[in-house]
């Protein structure tokens, strides 16, 4: 235990004179770890809505939100503050700080931005009234919007933020976080039961099928990883992608096998249906069941939902980065980076993290914004036809990659982050690993060309093309 | 691809589309019986935007029903509008003794203007479907054209909706100077334009394999059912009225008319919903070959004549004060398929009778056919393909 993981036992020993055991480990598990986190992932969620906003309209040539800014947040703000002031004295307080130059432009800005969007949202949801319909079975109901939130946020705790930033440092920490992320099947199979309205059951049927589906190419993409590294637990899967030199990406998993980079491929498609976002976003879609399984949500359960999918986006990328790109690691220079002051170094490590998130989180939204619906069957047959075998075959590969090089790395000792040494590879491999996988690859490639390439002639026209 | 629905009738669900879901299209309601995620069976249900159009043109003076018309598809309101004046002239052209003639000048900017409208609700029809099958951004960006057309109209007549252009014996307003130029201008950045919008909507392989094969009509069902428009060309029928049965300038331009020839490769079929998203788009590019022509056609503003465009002229609305008794029915070619006029006159100041044959009316009777055995996902697409606006059904 280092850093705040210390802090945890410190303040348990600390309350441990007061309240029994238990119930001060809970105490302070919540103080010191639930609570930063709540106030790191809430914001971020919150704040992806008004990016997500901001990027649709940048991609429908629009302008998204442009009127709310800060300063309405921050004149609260002060009026919090100075409550033992009158009024007027605050609001002058308010005044004279805003009136600085620079403080004006940062609030214009903010402004154009529609930063403060989020706000006006949350004030809204929070004011909204909470319906519950005649029809609906009002415990189910009630209770999906907490467990859709528990299911997002629970395997945030496994998730290394730095080298001293994980909240539950566990050998399964890759099994912990998919079966916890599970909780939501059944959050969004409660909700659209516990509407009472067709189309949310129609959503929450669609969701379930989804999710259970891609699930299995998650897990599979998930096991190639464990495979390869010989250990669930993530923050070991990051300490052993570490690579001294300038240009430390190239220890990351993504670039050490084509086969994992054909996983991390599928891990970011699976990991989509996973979170309901477009193309896969059946169970809510719009423009067939009317937002499926939330049609009836309003205020702050509707934006739980929101939330926690925001979330489950947040956390793709947090896993997708783990597992493949090397988690908080710099991509460049790392061993510099690990020499650093620790407060330091788990500030940037933090930054590269959020960094690698949030470029996943582009993605996604990139991706949503152009890419029109899957239906049902087509979603089922990616999954099982496509991902699956793909899942299979790769896993298949870097097995026989690994015994090619002479070692058994799977099922190596559960070690700590350096102590556990990256497979080393002979030329014969080596050979396997790369040949093979381009191979298949081209093939695919002809396969997929074959099927979906040829456009009618009359098309080409269309799309500026010499006939 | 066509499903069995497996379950006997009585455990199936009924679902209520409409009359306010968001792929209605207004408010139309749809009845889908449904075995799970196929639907079993689709009763259309209109009538919730009837506003008796029809009786209103047997109360108003024969010029004063053209801004009805405008309400009757507000999304090609100049066609609907033209639809009306060329029966309305038809009508008073079977009194030999005073024969109207509309400006040729005037049928230059009406076959301008219907083309550029005719450009504009495809794209509404175009993008919408887009919309329904999911990717919001291609409905943007067709709006953000559809605007520029309503810009060109609004300098023209003022509004950007309900234009009430077309008059009986011309059109209410001459060009603008600078009309020609701007529409030329629009016409180009629109071409570059619409290869983006293909780029990314109609090759898209998820597109295409959500739309084609599905709700395939044949050519025979297609006549049976009484399509017309780009749904009946959707099915490779190849018919056009602006051709076939060619009013004002268009026997001259020489309409090129595009069919469906399943455009969507492997799973395609002739006939199903991407034949029909097809065929709007590649008559887009029609219309604006038509529109490039029209501009060319345009005879100079004469310089002294007080009304070169035919307009409201005097000796139109004193015929029309008392028209010729009899009737005529004239079919035009709108964006949504074949748009007729059947005027009765009893020789009074108001029509006898004004029916209207309108295109979205016989789309939606066929639902009840096509989409038996499809996924509920498709349904939204298919009535996205077939491209209905509610008002027109009710009128």
């Amino acid at each position: 235990m280092t850093g705040l993981g210390h802090a945890v036992d410190t303040l348990a020993a600390w309350l441990a004179g007061g309240p029994p055991g238990f119930v001060a480990t809970t105490l302070a598990v919540l103080l010191v770890w639930v609570a930063p986190l709540l106030l790191l992932v809430f914001p971020l969620a919150a704040f992806g809505q008004i990016l997500e906003r901001k990027i649709a309209a940048a991609i429908q040539r629009r302008v998204g939100p442009n009127a709310a800014g800060l300063d309405g947040p921050l004149r609260f703000l002060f009026r919090c503050l100075l409550f033992f002031l009158p009024r007027d004295r605050q609001d002058r307080a308010f005044a004279a700080f805003c009136n600085r130059r620079w403080v004006t432009s940062l609030l214009l800005l903010s402004r154009r931005l529609g930063l403060g969007q989020f706000v006006a949202d949350g004030i809204k949801m929070l004011g909204k009234e909470d319906i519950v319909p005649r029809g609906a079975d009002g415990l189910v109901f009630r209770f999906a919007p907490y467990l859709a939130l528990v299911g997002a946020f629970l395997p945030w705790c496994v998730v290394p933020f730095s080298q001293h930033l994980v909240m539950l440092e566990t050998e399964v920490a890759a099994l912990f976080a998919l079966a916890t992320s599970g909780l939501v099947v059944v959050a969004l199979k409660m909700a659209g039961w516990g509407s009472g309205n067709k189309w949310s059951l129609l959503g929450g049927m669609r969701a379930v099928a989804q999710l259970v589906s891609y699930e299995v190419p998650i897990g599979l993409a998930v096991g190639g990883v464990v495979l390869w590294s010989g250990t669930m637990d993530l923050h070991a899967i990051v300490g052993q992608q570490y690579e001294p030199g300038v240009f430390t990406l190239l220890g990351w998993n993504a670039l050490q096998s084509p086969f994992l980079a054909l996983l991390a491929g599928v891990f970011f498609v699976a990991g989509l249906a996973e979170c309901q976002r477009s193309p896969f976003d059946m169970a809510e879609a719009e423009s067939e069941l009317v937002s499926g399984f939330n049609t009836e949500y309003s205020g702050l359960r509707w934006g739980m939902f929101a939330l926690a999918e925001y979330t489950e986006m947040l956390l793709i990328g947090a896993l997708l980065a783990t597992l493949f790109f090397g988690g908080y690691q710099s991509p460049i220079g790392e061993q510099w980076i690990v020499g650093l002051p620790v407060v330091l170094e788990t500030l940037v490590h933090g930054l590269v993290f959020g960094a690698k998130v949030t470029a996943v989180f582009l993605l996604m939204m990139w991706i949503r914004w152009t890419l029109p619906r899957f239906r049902v069957d087509q979603v089922m047959r990616l999954s099982w036809l496509v991902l699956v075998p793909i899942c299979l075959v790769s896993m298949f590969g870097l097995a026989v990659s690994l015994l090619a090089a002479g070692g058994t790395v799977a099922g190596a000792a559960y070690g700590r982050v350096a102590a556990l040494p990256r497979p080393d590879l002979g030329w014969p491999g080596h050979l396997v690993l790369w040949a093979v996988p381009v191979l298949l690859f081209v093939v695919l490639l002809r396969i997929a060309r074959r099927k979906y390439g040829q456009v009618h002639p009359a098309l080409r026209r269309l799309t500026g093309e010499r006939a | 691809m066509t499903v069995e629905a497996t379950t006997p009738d009585g455990e199936r669900m009924t679902l209520n589309m409409g009359p306010h879901h968001p792929a209605t299209h207004g408010v139309l309601r749809i009845v889908v019986e449904s075995d799970g995620e196929v639907v079993a069976s689709c009763t259309p249900d209109h009538g919730y935007l009837h506003r008796s159009i029809e009786k209103i043109g047997e109360c108003v003076d024969w010029p004063m029903f053209v801004p009805y018309t405008d309400r009757i598809d507000y999304v090609c309101a100049m066609n609907a509008n033209l639809a009306y004046c060329v029966a309305a002239e038809r009508l008073l052209q079977t009194d030999a003794a005073h024969p109207v003639q509309v400006p040729r000048r005037a049928e230059c900017i009406r076959v301008l203007v219907a083309e550029l409208n005719r450009i504009s609700s495809h794209l509404i029809a175009v993008g919408a479907m887009a919309m329904d099958v999911g990717a919001y951004t291609p409905f943007l960006h067709g709006i953000a054209q559809r605007e520029a057309v309503n810009d060109i109209f609004e300098k023209l007549c003022g509004q950007r909706l309900t234009y009430n252009y077309v008059t009986i014996g011309g059109v209410a307003f001459d060009l603008h100077p600078t009309a020609a130029d701007e529409i030329t201008r629009f016409l180009d950045q629109f071409e570059r334009e619409m290869v983006r919008f293909n780029k990314l909507v109609t090759t898209n392989t998820i597109f295409r394999d959500r739309c084609a094969g599905v709700a395939a009509v044949s050519a025979e069902d297609a006549i049976a059912w009484g399509l017309v428009g780009p749904n009946l060309r959707g099915s490779g029928v190849d018919f056009d009225l602006r051709r076939d049965e060619s009013y004002g300038l268009y026997g001259e331009l020489g309409v090129q008319v595009p069919v469906g020839q399943a455009y969507g490769g492997r799973k395609g079929r002739v006939g199903d919903a991407y034949d029909r998203y097809v065929v709007r788009l590649l008559e887009i590019m029609e219309s604006v070959r038509l529109c490039r022509a029209a501009l060319q056609l345009l005879p100079p503003a004469a310089a002294k004549a007080s009304d070169p465009v035919g307009g409201w002229q005097a000796d139109v609305g004193k015929l029309l004060k008392k028209p010729p008794k009899g009737a005529v029915h004239v079919r035009t070619e709108a964006p949504r398929g074949e748009m007729g006029y059947f005027l009765v006159s009893d020789g009074g100041k108001m029509p006898f009778r004004v029916r209207c044959r309108t295109g979205s009316f016989t789309a939606a009777g066929i639902f009840q056919k096509v989409m038996r055995g499809i996924f509920l996902a498709d349904v939204v697409a298919v009535i996205g393909s077939f491209d209905i606006v509610v008002p027109e059904i009710d009128r």
